[in-house]
């Protein structure tokens, strides 16, 4: 057991050691000029300090909250969308030509429009997340509810479920897998969104933070920056899978991916 | 007979298009009943008259090309390394160990953060663009590549190697052709991401696009022109999704569905 878990890690963490290695090998004997690649040891002694930095975990913070705020707000309007769409052939009449056409938009393009409606600060951020987490949700939602077997309803109907428990005890739970997949895109959504929002215009948060170290030449503390983004969307990501892992054990497609 | 067909296909298409009308209609009403002040929302009908002034100006057509070259620039590179890479994986097995648990770590990462980095390396212009759009746009074809030359039937490679076919032969003559519909796959996820990131990294960091026409025209609170270039973005998005569902169909004729 623990020699089979000690392998499984250390072929994750080798690969790994060894890119950082070339990272330090290529600043240190010059092949890059070390002012715009720092290497592993500086990126690290960065982060180290950024660690031991408030105002970092302020502008760390104020990030995760409006992607997580924004996902929450798209799942509360994306999932019911989704079974409505799913279960009244009116709403999905309407709602589909809606969505589809908005799929194709950029959903950052809408954060410049958002500024002129809700001024710079988190309300833009979270409705722009909100907006484009939304999307995923809604169409992974109406599949899932969409695709339940027919037998399964068959089966319930028999047994005398109602209207109401065939969507609460049959199509949900059978939708599961596909609302959790839509959740988890709409995460990576939620994170690139709200740091390309703090891009455009913002006072606080992590995507600001990174311009500013751009901007006034401190390299190590952007690229520090950068890779706790890295590593934050990373256990994020990981964190969602694990739950879709356990909400999912009772399924026989479980405990993969 | 003609007219009934006729008759038949208006419905359809007004039943297909009636919420996108509404929608239209409604925002029409709202914007000339002067609910809303013109500079939040202007009427459609305006936005729609700014076109012949905006093209005439240099405002859609110019930008237009600038952002397209971009995308289509970073889709490129994108679609060759990451297929390549994909394949490698597929094939080689230290290539797999080596590159999986970096491609694990950096996936879900919103690839946006990246964008002060690349600016620093590659300037404020084009290639920093392409750049994101390229860090963006490999992940997909890599899984599509790998996932696609997995299926490859076993005895087909051997047939190929006790018939003397070389390796490079057997990239090109089978596995290539047997991944087209993975590849085809991943390159619908690939090309509105390509788009979304160069509008975004344009409108972060200007450097001209539809991006940065749109900060820059929210930016002097001309709504007009930020709705306009929002219609361009949609229906831009719209039709080159189809395009690629048209070389889809194209590429895999002789596929079974």
């Amino acid at each position: 057991m623990t020699a089979r878990w000690f392998r499984r890690f250390a072929d994750q963490a080798i690969p790994i050691a060894l890119f950082t290695a070339i990272w330090q090998a290529l600043p240190t004997v010059e092949l890059i000029d070390p002012s715009v690649l720092p290497s592993p040891v500086r990126v690290a002694r960065a982060l180290w300090d950024l660690a031991q930095t408030p105002s970092f975990y302020v502008d760390l913070g104020m990030t995760l909250w409006r992607g997580l705020a924004g996902l929450f707000f798209g799942a509360a309007i994306g999932i019911p969308l989704g079974i409505l769409m799913a279960t009244c052939p009116r709403a999905h009449g309407f709602f589909d030509p809606l969505v589809k056409v908005t799929y194709s938009l950029p959903k950052t393009a809408l954060v410049p429009l958002f500024i002129l409606w809700f001024g710079i600060g988190s309300t833009t951020s979270i409705v722009a997340v909100a907006m484009s987490t939304m999307l995923p949700l809604i169409v992974y939602t109406y599949h899932g509810v969409h695709d339940t077997p027919n037998i399964l309803i068959w089966s319930a109907q028999a047994m005398g479920t109602g209207q109401r428990g065939l969507i609460w005890k049959v199509s949900l739970r059978s939708a599961q897998h596909g609302i959790l997949t839509g959740l988890r895109i709409g995460l990576g959504f939620a994170f690139l969104i709200a740091i390309a929002a703090e891009m455009i215009a913002a006072k606080v948060g992590i995507g600001k933070l990174l311009f500013m170290y751009g901007e006034t030449g401190a390299y190590d503390y952007m690229f520090a920056a950068v890779l706790a983004v890295v590593i934050a969307a990373y256990a994020a990501d990981q964190a969602l899978l694990s739950i879709t892992n356990h909400c999912l054990r009772w399924q026989p497609s479980a405990g993969q991916h | 007979m003609a007219v009934a067909s006729h008759l038949r296909r208006i419905r359809e298409v007004l039943i297909a298009t009636y919420p996108l009308l509404l929608v239209a209609a409604v925002w029409e009403a709202a914007t000339q009943g002067g609910l809303v002040r013109p500079i939040f929302l202007p009427p459609l009908s305006s936005v729609i008259a700014s076109f012949p002034d905006l093209v005439r100006s240099g405002e859609i057509v110019e930008p237009l090309l600038v952002s397209m070259y971009r995308a289509a620039a970073g889709l490129a590179i994108a679609m060759i390394a990451g297929v390549s890479l994909g394949f490698m994986m597929a094939r080689i097995r230290w290539i797999k160990w080596l590159f999986e648990p970096l491609i694990a770590l950096s996936f879900p990462s919103p690839k946006v953060a990246f964008l002060p980095i690349f600016i620093l390396w590659f300037g404020i212009d084009h290639l920093s663009k392409i750049a994101l759009v390229v860090s963006t746009c490999i992940f997909p074809f890599i899984i599509a590549a790998e996932a696609g030359a997995r299926t490859v039937p076993r005895v087909q490679l051997w047939a190929a190697d006790m018939m003397g076919t070389s390796r490079m032969t057997t990239l090109w003559k089978i596995i290539l052709p047997a991944s087209l519909p993975s590849l085809m796959s991943g390159m619908r996820i690939a090309v509105p991401f390509a788009l979304v990131s160069t509008f975004t990294a344009e409108m972060i960091a200007g450097g001209g696009g539809l991006g940065g026409g749109l900060v820059y025209a929210q930016r002097f609170f001309e709504t007009i022109t930020v709705f306009a270039l929002l219609l361009v973005m949609i229906v831009i998005g719209y039709l080159i999704d189809l395009l690629v569902l048209g070389l889809r169909h194209r590429v895999l004729r002789w596929h079974q569905a």
